[in-house]
């Protein structure tokens, strides 16, 4: 720049610049204004100055047929389509493909001319079906190199030769049985090859850096890691991430070790089914014999009988199970194993077959009495514990459908409103029934009284205190009919009452307790919840109102013909002083 | 060359000459020898024995590494004097450079600066520090060349300057030992990794084995390929005559044996990555170097012996591998690839870029350079290979900018529009300065009556014409499928 004569301003890349065609300029002064200035190649400086190139950048723009001269490739002798033979399909998407060269060239090892002259030789003394192939010589050299590499990656410095032991266990892994009795052959083979190589991988290996000081200069020794990597400072993240990455791995570890127990499980399960279906198999030849044999006992009916027994249903599932294929058989069998409540007793009795059959097969019968006899007795005892535990207490919910049977409402009764009945309940209708009759309370005039109470008959003894009955809208507008003025009959006990516990119980079976149909409108019902007597305490106690049925569920409307039902028996009608002394009686709501 | 360079090829001074015979004759020599029917000056670089005789490895004057080759000993002219290795060039170059290495050193403490040595600033500097003998001695021939003459005479009886070292490299001796006891004594170590490390050329070292080129003859896939330079494949294999390489996973066999057994069990057919662009004629595959390690390395040290300045001298991971194949029934065929690096500080978007030889001058260098430059496109940046540029990638890369920027400047002067260097950049994508030396390269921008012009010669354009003719394909943008990678911090560092 400081030898030209014309000193020009500094070329901003942002300049605007006219383009011009050589035509529209002077082409005498164009020639003495190009840049004669030595343009940068971004050439090695040491190469920039060759032959070739120069002539060619000479040449630029003049004629563009000179050439740098390269040695030129040739065509390959070599039978191509030998060689490459696999066909290669065209994909209509573009490719995507992540696999490494590793995965895909299968075996890592490739047999060379020398091992290829030793296999012929030592084919050569063996039998057709004896004979190793290639395929398998390069997968037992495979791994003596693989191992070779693993246990002495040092190998071609301090000599070490992997000894045969050490390999047992990568050949195992193989799992092709028919390499195993060559293994030795091989191994002395590629020992002496190893050998032969001062010890070095049997495969030209690239040189990497050994962190040797010979490296650093040795051209042959490439790919290093970059030194940035080393020198890089830990930062408190790297720090966090390794952690994580240790954490992770131990969590893999442990998800590694249940997969690994699971297995051993399911191997452990396995030997116990096939242990079964071996007894099994056995007890059914055994009942062969005996059928032979003629051998009568009643053991027989423990096998043919169809009881839905959970020993039966075990015994039978595995009867099953043998027509059908063996990997199946663990699918159906173990639901049917847990499918009856209590398996596990009535599965070690099974499993407890394996002793003489005789004593077994006589056990069903035994067992289901044994059984009968073990819930009798377990109700039994239940019975006087929870006799012993009333002890001292006034039952009053023995009756199942008896409305005292809520104790929360004792506590909780508060007469929130209080009325007459006026009418029967509005929904009465229909023609069939008896025009609804008012109530004397409101109609002393009228001769019949609402309800009629077996307890009415008893209203002779106790004139100066005659039953009442008092209608009234109780919490969740519940309708309530209070009674008084009814003498509680002795509590007898029957014989009907005195086994209700049976179903009253709820028993060890998970059914749901018993349910008894009862329609709380039937007048029987009403008649019976009407009749229940009160314990004399309660009765002597004024006000107290301690018998209440609880309502009937609101979604069953009240039926008209209940008031009367009663009306209709000839009943001697019953005074009506308000105050009263309680008595409860069933009603709609 | 800066007056450091002169310096040391000053202490190199003029060099002994004197008749050798084929026994005498050793390496470090500089002999007439014939190249193509024409005799040249060229440096011995080794020797071996073969059974037609004595063999000479010669780096030819001026020419590239890739036409170096054994020559017997018809092909040397013994009636002229060689000009002799000076044995006590060594120690001084060592006390020299070891202070320059130091200094060097100093300024490039981190991976960015170290990457930088590559940049053209910074190269021009090591230039100075890193000597060259081949060219150096030959321009500095040029200037003492008649005091030699005079000198020339008198030695011919003298010893030839048999250094200690150059007489323990036996032929016997493996390469690598040689190369140890050589550059221990020869040349700065330091200098040699950097060298090894930025450029992956050592051209320093007169006997260093990286000169010579290890392989000498490669099959690859239908081809049988001879490589132009050094490359790290296994050592043993620059005892063997061929070497084979799988087509498709580029797995190297010294063994045809092998070779065919593994062909039996390879599976693969294409790069082992994602195709991310395909037409009827070629297809790319993006490749990462940290998940498909063992290919990208297999790919770099196969580019490699067609490439003086890849280094192989780190690892691939931190780098994008984009292939470029061709389709036919056996497979997606390797034609060539560029590398990128995952996150250039430079903004390079091509770290090394190579069409194999035998896909050579068919206008599929062009293709990846295009490709490579949609790529920056879409990610909306303007790029440039990572230099150095190797003669060939020299000339498609000019060949590419300048026919691009002259299609660009032919519309804007028929539009008789003005337009600015970065626009020009901008539409190809192209750092301001590819476009700035193209433009000076074609001897388009011009200083006139106080303002600067793009002048469009008429030679170019009759050119451009032709070669728009002759072009057949190009890459189709909207055929790419892809999306720049993102690489968080966490799977830079640990791969995630």
């Amino acid at each position: 720049m400081a030898t030209r004569k014309v000193r020009y301003k500094k070329l901003s890349v942002k300049t605007l610049l006219s383009v011009l065609r050589e035509d529209q300029i002077d082409p005498t002064e164009y020639e003495s204004l190009t840049n004669e200035a030595q343009i940068a190649t971004g050439v090695e400086q040491a190469e920039e100055n060759e032959y070739h190139l120069q002539a060619v950048l000479q040449s630029a723009g003049v004629a563009a047929d000179k050439e740098i001269p390269v040695p030129p490739p040739q065509e390959s002798t070599l039978n191509y389509d030998e060689l490459y033979s696999r066909r290669f399909s065209k994909t209509s998407t573009y490719i995507r493909f992540s696999q490494t060269v590793e995965e895909c060239i299968g075996c890592m090892y490739d047999m060379t001319e020398d091992d290829e002259a030793f296999l012929k030789s030592y084919n050569q003394k063996r039998a057709a079906s004896a004979q190793l192939s290639e395929d398998d010589f390069e997968k037992i050299m495979d791994v003596f190199e693989d191992t070779s590499y693993i246990k002495a990656p040092f190998a071609s410095i301090d000599q070490t030769i992997v000894p045969y032991q050490d390999m047992l266990q990568g050949l195992q892994d193989l799992d092709n049985a028919k390499v195993m009795p060559h293994a030795k052959d091989i191994y002395e083979y590629w020992k002496s090859r190893r050998q032969a190589l001062n010890n070095q991988p049997l495969h030209p290996t690239l040189k990497f850096e050994k962190h040797q000081d010979s490296d650093e200069a040795d051209p042959y020794v490439c790919f290093r890691r970059r030194e940035v990597r080393q020198t890089r400072k830990t930062r408190a993240r790297d720090v966090q991430s390794a952690e994580k990455l240790k954490r992770l791995r131990k969590e893999l570890e442990e998800g590694r070790q249940l997969v690994l127990a699971a297995h051993q499980r399911e191997l452990l399960k396995a030997e116990m089914l096939k242990a079964d279906r071996a007894i099994f198999e056995l007890r059914a030849q055994l009942k062969e014999h005996k059928i032979r044999l003629g051998i009568k006992t009643d053991d027989e009916d423990l096998i043919n009988q169809k009881v839905s027994s959970p020993l039966f249903i075990f015994c039978h599932t595995q009867f099953d199970t043998d027509t059908s294929q063996p990997q199946k058989r663990k699918a159906p069998e173990a639901p049917a194993v847990q499918r009856p409540p209590p398996p596990t007793q009535l599965r070690i009795a099974a499993r407890s077959d394996g002793r003489p059959t005789e004593a077994d097969l006589s056990l069903l019968a035994d067992r289901l009495a044994e059984k009968e006899n073990e819930l009798r007795a377990d109700i039994e005892k239940k019975v006087q514990s929870h006799n012993e535990w009333n002890r001292n207490h006034l039952d009053l919910t023995r009756g199942p459908l008896s409305p005292v049977h809520e104790p929360r409402q004792d506590v909780s009764f508060r007469p929130a409103k209080t009325q007459y009945l006026m009418t029967p309940p509005t929904s009465a209708s229909g023609a069939s029934l008896e025009e609804p009759t008012p109530m004397e309370l409101d109609k002393p005039q009228n001769p019949q009284p609402v309800f009629k109470f077996r307890g009415v008959a008893r209203d002779e003894e106790s004139r100066e205190n005659p039953p009442a009955y008092r209608r009234r809208i109780g919490r969740l507008n519940r309708l309530w009919i209070d009674r008084r003025g009814m003498a509680s009959p002795p509590r007898e006990v029957s014989a009907e009452v005195l086994d209700r516990w049976k179903y009253d119980q709820s028993s060890d079976d998970e059914d749901d307790p018993p349910l008894y149909e009862v329609d709380p409108f039937d007048t029987n019902a009403l008649r019976f919840r009407a009749s229940i007597p009160l314990p004399l305490w309660m009765t002597n106690r004024a006000a107290v109102p301690n018998a209440r049925a609880p309502l009937p569920p609101p979604q069953q409307p009240p039926q008209p013909q209940q008031p009367q039902q009663p009306v209709s028996q000839p009943q001697p009608q019953p005074q009506l002083p308000p105050p009263a002394q309680a008595a409860a009686a069933a009603a709609a709501g | 060359m800066g007056p450091n360079g002169e310096a040391e090829v000053g202490s190199d001074g003029p060099r002994q000459k004197g008749r050798a015979t084929p026994d005498t004759i050793t390496i470090g020599c500089i002999a007439q020898v014939t190249k193509d029917g024409q005799p040249r000056r060229a440096e011995i670089l080794s020797i071996k024995e073969t059974k037609s005789g004595r063999q000479f490895y010669c780096n030819f004057d001026n020419f590239n590494k890739r036409l170096d080759e054994w020559v017997p000993v018809s092909r040397i002219d013994f009636d002229q004097d060689v000009e002799w290795p000076n044995p006590d060039k060594d120690k001084q170059k060592d006390a020299k450079s070891k202070k320059s290495t130091t200094v060097s050193k100093k300024s490039q403490p981190s991976k960015k600066a170290q990457k930088k040595v590559g940049k053209r600033e910074q190269s021009v500097a090591s230039e100075g520090q890193t000597p060259h003998p081949w060219t150096e001695f030959v321009e500095s021939q040029n200037k003492v060349d008649g005091e030699d003459k005079a000198n020339a005479s008198l030695e011919v009886g003298g010893t030839p300057g048999l250094g200690p070292d150059e007489m323990e490299l036996d032929e016997d001796e493996t390469p690598a030992s040689a190369a140890k006891k050589e550059h221990t004594q020869s040349f700065s170590r330091e200098q040699e990794i950097e060298k090894l490390r930025t450029s992956g050329s050592m051209t320093q070292n007169p006997a260093e084995i990286s000169r010579i080129r290890n392989i000498s003859k490669v099959e690859f896939g239908r081809y049988v390929l001879f490589p132009w330079y050094f490359s790290p494949y296994p050592e043993v294999f620059s005892q063997e005559d061929c070497i084979y390489i799988c087509e498709f996973c580029l797995s190297y066999y010294g063994d045809l044996k092998s070779f065919t057994r593994h062909r039996m069990k390879c599976t693969l057919q294409h790069p082992p990555g994602n195709e991310i662009y395909r037409d009827d004629f070629v297809s790319f595959y993006e490749i990462d170097g940290r998940r498909q390690r063992t290919w990208c390395r297999n790919l770099c040290l196969l580019s490699k012996m067609f490439l003086d300045h890849k280094t192989l001298y780190y690892d691939v991971d931190p780098f994008l591998f984009y292939v470029m194949t061709t389709r036919d029934d056996r497979g997606s065929h390797l034609i060539g690839y560029f590398s990128k690096e995952k996150e250039s500080a430079d903004g390079y978007n091509v770290a090394c870029i190579l069409t194999l030889p035998q896909y050579q001058r068919k206008g599929y260098g062009r293709l990846l350079i295009q490709f490579s430059y949609e790529l920056s496109k879409i990610e909306g940046k303007l790029s440039s290979p990572e230099k150095p540029l190797s003669d060939l990638g020299l000339l498609s890369y000019r060949q590419y900018w300048s026919e691009l920027i002259l299609d660009l400047l032919l519309g804007y002067s028929e539009r008789e529009e003005k337009c600015t260097i970065e626009t020009i950049a901008t539409r190809l994508a192209m750092t301001t300065q590819d476009v700035e030396h193209t433009l000076q390269a074609l001897k388009m921008q011009v200083y006139h009556k106080g303002e600067h012009k793009i002048v469009i010669p008429e030679k170019l354009m009759h050119q451009r014409e032709k070669s728009r003719a002759k072009q057949k394909r190009v890459i189709d943008p909207d055929r790419i499928q892809w999306k720049p990678p993102v690489f968080t911090a966490a799977s830079r560092t640990w791969g995630w």
